[in-house]
């Protein structure tokens, strides 16, 4: 028996099912405004019948571009918003029917960046908001000491200084100390390392991985990070437009675009928009193309291509992008990773 | 099990770290009846004496009166936006959905977190005027300041459910109104804080009677002219207070309860 095995069989869960999600479809009214006075309503479909669930002991992804459904589905499994049809457990809770019972199995973390009191250090909101789960006395303050021990912000020094002096870094480790707080079986976090540095993005997700390999904890994240996707998560399921485009293990849906090989190119001095020069390598070559611009605006190419056109291929892009004065300065044929995985579903050029 | 004391005692540590945190407010807190009371007599000197004030009002000590009135104020104040600004506050500052992730009503929530700061705000602002009553009328000035506390404590319980329906109000609008900043000026306005409420227009006596604010400045109004007033009079109050104590929180109750489900459909939090 393996370590989470063990841990949800001694915890008592009773299952392996952390959250069973079927079916669920979300529409939201919304209005678009016309004028001062005038509005006109519009329903937006922000999930069109979902399925999915996650186990205790792992790490899933929920993976998509913004406004895919993601925090959608986040809010209906914490019990936050109400789905119009199709079903979703949590802890064998269902989410409309027990929503009090689901809570008391969760923690949630929506954003990062806000979700606590500016005015109140960090230990503070830390012991409101345990009072608000109902943790009492030397209980509370033995829980919030262990955590800002174990997520790193007592060593950082900042335990006690109001959390407008906090970096983003530092709230997101608040953010994941409130979320244990309640020692929950299960977590559900939106986006928990956006905007993160690279050192605080990693410690996060190693913390994450030992939540649910050594606490044998589900985990739910979202991301629009594939890499981080990769990294860390067990299954995923890509979701774009309100569907699950695909379901499965990392390395499984890797093998859904085997036998392709991928062209990875960096260049500079772009002199047209990205999307004018996706047209014109897409035009020119078979396969998909992905670009995107970097945090130095380096335009970065990804071409998924057949395994035996790769070379003409190559030589096709560098000839479009010579045209266009576009330095290139790295190319490289790499194994295709899981964004790749994402822009060969859905044309789209990363997340 | 989470419970409504669980909610007290979470919000009753955040509002004493807020004033710990925050002294220069606490420290206004102290000033501001002060500052209310001389501006107050300072312009009403302009177009009167004291003592016509004092007999307009049928008060004994028309400073007594103003310090108590202004603690009314004060505390309504408080109170009102605590609750009242309680969806607007915590939307902005993000913590609305995890306050409303506690496994208890939402109707539970909103009361219990605004029960502290109607204990507190009072305390706090009579501390303040505490002196000064002594100062003024003596031990029987210190005496009747405390009664009038106990009427402001009582009259915090209808307001709280009152507030919880302005909160609703704010919970449903589309914008983000702050609803409570329009009601407060109209709830000073038609409570009688400072002038009688007699010299309003009908309409708004009847809207200033069945405004808790308003018992509570009649109490003060009763304990600044008499020592001991006569017993009917203190139990009408009581017995208004309760109903209305009953009677607003059982509404605020069954609105949320209903906004709740509503809310949770179209995704407001």
């Amino acid at each position: 028996m393996g370590n989470s095995e063990r841990l949800i069989a001694e915890r008592g869960f009773g299952m392996t099912e952390a959250i069973e999600v079927k079916g669920l479809i979300k529409r939201y009214t919304s209005s678009l405004k016309k004028g001062w006075f005038r509005r006109e309503k519009i329903i937006v479909e922000a999930l069109k019948g979902i399925s999915f669930n996650v186990k205790y002991g792992e790490v899933f992804g929920l993976l998509g571009p913004n406004g895919a459904g993601k925090t959608t589905t986040v809010k209906i499994l914490a019990t936050l918003l109400l789905p119009d049809s199709g079903s979703a457990k949590v802890a064998g809770y269902d989410v409309v029917e027990s929503s009090s019972m689901v809570r008391n199995n969760i923690g949630v973390t929506l954003t990062v960046e806000k979700g606590f009191f500016w005015k109140l250090t960090g230990r503070e909101n830390l012991k409101y908001f345990g009072m608000l789960m109902g943790i009492k006395g030397d209980n509370l303050d033995r829980r919030v000491n262990e955590l800002l021990n174990n997520l790193g912000l007592e060593r950082l020094g900042v335990s006690d200084k109001f959390y407008e002096e906090y970096s983003l870094g530092m709230k997101a480790r608040l953010s994941l100390a409130r979320a244990l707080l309640k020692d929950p079986p299960i977590l559900i976090l939106d986006e928990p390392t956006l905007g993160l540095d690279p050192p605080s993005a990693r410690a996060m997700r190693e913390l994450l991985i030992k939540l649910a390999k050594e606490d044998g904890k589900a985990v739910l994240l979202t991301t629009h990070n594939m890499f981080e996707a990769e990294m860390m998560c067990g299954r995923v399921a890509i979701i774009d437009e309100g569907r699950i485009i695909a379901l499965g293990g990392v390395d499984e849906l890797k093998r859904m675009v085997a036998r392709r090989v991928i062209i990875d190119i960096v260049a500079s001095g772009v002199p047209i928009g990205i999307d004018a020069i996706k047209d014109r390598i897409s035009e020119m070559i078979e396969g998909n193309v992905g670009l995107s611009l970097d945090d130095e605006g380096r335009l970065r190419i990804r071409i998924l291509s057949r395994t035996g056109s790769e070379e003409s291929n190559l030589a096709e892009a560098i000839k479009i992008l010579s045209d266009l004065s576009i330095r290139v300065y790295r190319v490289r044929l790499e194994e295709p990773t899981l964004e790749d995985v994402f822009i060969a579903l859905t044309g789209k050029s990363g997340i | 099990m989470t419970g409504w004391f669980d909610i007290f005692r979470a919000y009753l540590f955040a509002d004493i770290c807020w004033y710990k945190n925050n002294r220069w407010l606490l420290f206004s807190y102290f000033i501001w009846p002060y500052l209310m009371v001389a501006l107050i007599l300072g312009f009403g000197s302009m177009f009167g004496s004291i003592e016509s004030y004092s007999e307009r009002l049928g008060v004994s000590s028309p400073i007594l009166f103003l310090l108590s009135s202004t603690v009314v104020a004060m505390s309504s104040i408080s109170i009102v936006s605590s609750v009242a600004e309680f969806v607007i506050e915590n939307r902005w500052s993000g913590t609305l959905p995890y306050i409303m992730l506690t496994p208890v009503d939402m109707p539970i929530i909103f009361i219990a977190a605004g029960l502290p700061d109607a204990i507190i705000s009072p305390l706090i602002t009579m501390a303040a005027i505490f002196p000064a009553a002594l100062y003024l009328e003596g031990l029987s000035g210190g005496i009747r300041v405390l009664t009038i506390l106990i009427f402001i404590f009582l009259g915090m319980l209808p307001l709280l459910g009152f507030s919880a329906l302005i909160a609703s109000l704010t919970l449903i609008a589309k914008e983000e109104s702050n609803v409570g900043q329009i009601i407060i000026p109209f709830l000073l306005l038609v409570s009688g804080v400072y002038y009688p409420l007699e010299v309003l227009p009908s309409i708004l006596q009847f809207i200033g009677r069945i405004m808790p604010v308003a018992y509570v400045v009649e109490a003060a109004r009763l304990f600044s002219k008499y020592m001991i007033p006569e017993i009917r009079f203190v139990l009408i109050l009581i017995y208004i207070l309760t109903i209305m104590t009953v009677a607003y929180n059982l509404l605020a109750s069954l609105t949320l309860r209903g906004i709740n489900r509503a809310l949770r459909r179209k995704g407001v939090v």
